[in-house]
């Protein structure tokens, strides 16, 4: 008996719920209609990969009660940089590093100027875009060295590639980052409570900057990975990847305010809606009803926040019937 | 006039002037007042230096290309206003504006088609001003996933084809209806601006959309219905969405799904450059029009100079930096 309270104390603080519930939901789904899906899970993972990667580093600067819109763009970026430099080792470390810069960028403006992130990052989202555009001539660049591209698309250990492998490897990194060390559970005071994180000594300004270069260098790797991946790297990638990884941190239960939230839950959230777009894919469903389907599980996570559901419902009855009453007069 | 409408703007909610050095004066003049400054003086610098810019044909081909992502951006500025970020869902209610527009008028005449596209606008506007305004949603999500859930449906009915409206049909010769040298749609772009711009300066609901925006708690427990203001605010963006939908289409005589991708953080752009703060409260319609005017010109002078839409890209970016920067910096001195 002690033993359920305390597992009802656990499952409480826990933010991933819905994005679990909703991972049931689709499994259900895929034994009923789909069960080719089990065997299928390369192609699962595949997409888990393109979706989660940039959903991983997002979650880090979201925790910090910021944003970073300009993740897709820097994807897009480090994809040509990565391509037009002929040498595969030194494209790839310049790739990265170019994330870092972003990272920087961002966090200077942040940081140093005190804009606010939404805006600073837009501004980049723009700059970085036009860059990417600048730098490949409006037009994909081939990748030289295409065997590499090729050798990086195969199978590694088991099954896996190293594209799944990576993944893998940062969500463990960042899961322990943020769940065991020190530094990454500042992260969590102060996205909950900046002023309260600055009085008892956390130095905010350096985690803010942690946090952008994470995300920063994060999507980077997105971008060598897919570049690698298509052999080629497109100036215009990663459009629709800003709205996805948004959704997936989302539906995984990281509070857009900042401080609650967990990398599971946004490895949870990706799983789900990647699981989702295969099940529909298979079943012949066409990609714009694919789009209807996740949009409305998105608005559906969103206004149904358990703690505060309750509220907004007695808000609205609230509101209609005040306006009910004073329609007479 | 337009001069009072700027100031009223800045003062109505913002907070107790502090006294401040000269520097930082001069920073918040150039924060509050620059962009008329610098609109004017891009616009003297385009006339004089840049080669075929001060003709009939390429001032109307500005007016042409600004008025669809200006009308959108007028209307956004009420939802910037209230402290709700922005509306993403304006790129799918401009295109099913547009495909409406044309595609429902081909069907069964152009009174039906505007019929639907209200309606259309209406659930738009109620759903985003709903989830944002009673459920307390972050704006940014609820707008993302309407945006999902729109283009979803827009490109699943329309089949993601191209609608074409008939030759000498009404659509095209709206498009192309001229009063004098001046394209019907420049005007409706003012009258537009003159109409947000009344609603949000005198009424009593453009002032409690502000005084929201400046402080929620504030305005809540004056007794402000917060929740209807939302609506309200969500509901005029996607009307004016509507209406830039309509322009796009007759401009081109042609409607399809993918038409005004890139409209939200455009518009989003134009308002910020306009310098309408994203913390809401601080702002006006007039400084969007502004904004709108100095990155389309901008965007005239790029390319009249031969620049490709890369450096347009990183020159929008730039200046979206610039001008909250010494918004930001401005308000630190002032503070310290």
């Amino acid at each position: 008996m002690p033993d359920l309270t305390r597992l009802r104390a656990v499952l409480a603080r826990r933010t991933e719920g819905r994005a679990v519930v909703l991972l049931i939901a689709v499994l259900v789904a895929a034994v009923a209609f789909e069960p080719v899906v089990f065997s299928s899970f390369q192609v699962v993972l595949g997409r888990v990969a393109l979706i989660g990667l940039v959903a991983l580093g997002l979650t880090a600067v979201i925790l910090l009660g910021e944003l970073d819109l300009s993740v897709a763009s820097t994807l897009a970026l480090s994809g040509v940089v990565m391509a037009s430099i002929p040498d595969p080792v030194l494209g790839v470390v310049a790739a990265l590093a170019t994330g870092l810069v972003v990272g920087l960028i961002n966090s200077f403006f942040v940081v140093v100027v005190g804009i606010n992130s939404f805006i600073a990052t837009l501004g980049m989202l723009f700059a970085l875009r036009g860059a990417a555009f600048v730098l490949s001539g409006e037009e994909p660049v081939r990748l030289t060295n295409i065997d590499a591209g090729i050798a990086f698309g195969a199978p590694l250990i088991g099954p896996l590639t190293p594209r799944v492998l990576l993944f893998f490897l940062v969500f463990a990194a960042l899961q322990v980052f943020l769940s065991r060390t020190r530094i990454g559970r500042e992260f969590y005071a102060v996205g909950g409570n900046r002023q309260a994180a600055i009085d008892v000594g956390i130095p905010v300004r350096r985690r803010l900057v942690l946090g952008f270069l994470i995300s920063g260098v994060v999507a980077s790797l997105a971008g060598v990975i897919n570049t690698l991946e298509r052999t080629a790297a497109d100036p215009t990638a990663g459009s629709t990847v800003l709205l996805a990884s948004f959704a997936a941190a989302i539906i995984g239960g990281v509070l857009l305010n900042g401080g609650r939230g967990t990398v599971l839950g946004t490895l949870i959230g990706a799983l789900a809606l990647s699981i989702l777009q295969v099940v529909l894919t298979l079943s012949g469903v066409q990609v714009d009803i694919q789009d209807i389907f996740v949009g409305s599980i998105l608005l559906i996570a969103i206004i149904s926040d358990p703690t505060r559901l309750r509220a907004s419902v007695s808000r609205l009855r609230d509101s209609l019937s005040r306006s009910r009453t004073r329609a007479p007069a | 006039m337009a001069e009072s409408t700027l100031r009223e703007s800045i003062v109505a909610p913002t907070t107790a002037p502090a006294p401040a050095s000269r520097g930082a004066r001069v920073l918040q003049f150039v924060a509050d007042r620059g962009i008329v400054v610098f609109t004017v003086g891009l616009i003297v610098f385009a006339i004089v230096f840049v080669n075929g810019f001060a003709s009939v044909s390429n001032v109307s081909d500005v007016f042409y290309r600004a008025a669809p992502i200006g009308i959108v951006a007028l209307g956004m500025t009420f939802v910037v206003i209230s402290a709700n970020y922005l509306d993403l869902s304006v790129v799918a209610q401009v295109a099913t504006a547009a495909v409406i527009f044309i595609g429902v008028s081909n069907q069964a005449g152009i009174i039906a088609a505007v019929l639907v596209a209200i309606v259309v606008a209406l659930v738009y506007g109620l759903v985003n001003g709903i989830a944002v305004g009673y459920f307390r949603a972050n704006a940014v999500i609820v707008t993302l996933a309407t945006t999902f859930i729109g283009l979803g449906i827009l490109r699943w009915l329309s089949g993601g084809s191209i609608f074409f409206g008939p030759d000498g049909g009404i659509v095209q010769s709206l498009g192309q209806a001229k009063v004098g040298p001046v394209p019907l749609s420049a005007i409706v772009l003012i009258a537009m601006a003159v109409i947000l711009g009344f609603v949000l300066q005198k009424t009593t609901f453009g002032f409690a959309i502000r005084s929201y925006g400046s402080n929620k708690a504030a305005a809540r427990l004056a007794g402000v219905q917060t929740g209807r203001l939302v609506v309200g605010a969500f509901i005029i963006t996607s009307l004016s969405a509507m209406v830039a939908g309509f322009v796009l289409a007759a401009f081109s005589n042609t409607a399809v799904s993918s038409m005004s991708d890139g409209y939200d953080f455009r518009a989003l752009a134009a308002i910020i450059i306009g310098g309408t703060s994203v913390f809401g409260g601080r702002g006006s319609v007039l400084r969007t029009l502004l904004g709108v005017v100095f990155v389309s010109v901008l965007t005239n002078i790029l390319v009249l100079s031969g620049m490709g839409f890369g450096l347009q890209q990183v020159a929008i970016g730039a200046l979206i930096v610039i001008a909250v920067s010494v918004d930001a910096l401005a308000r630190k001195l002032v503070k310290s």
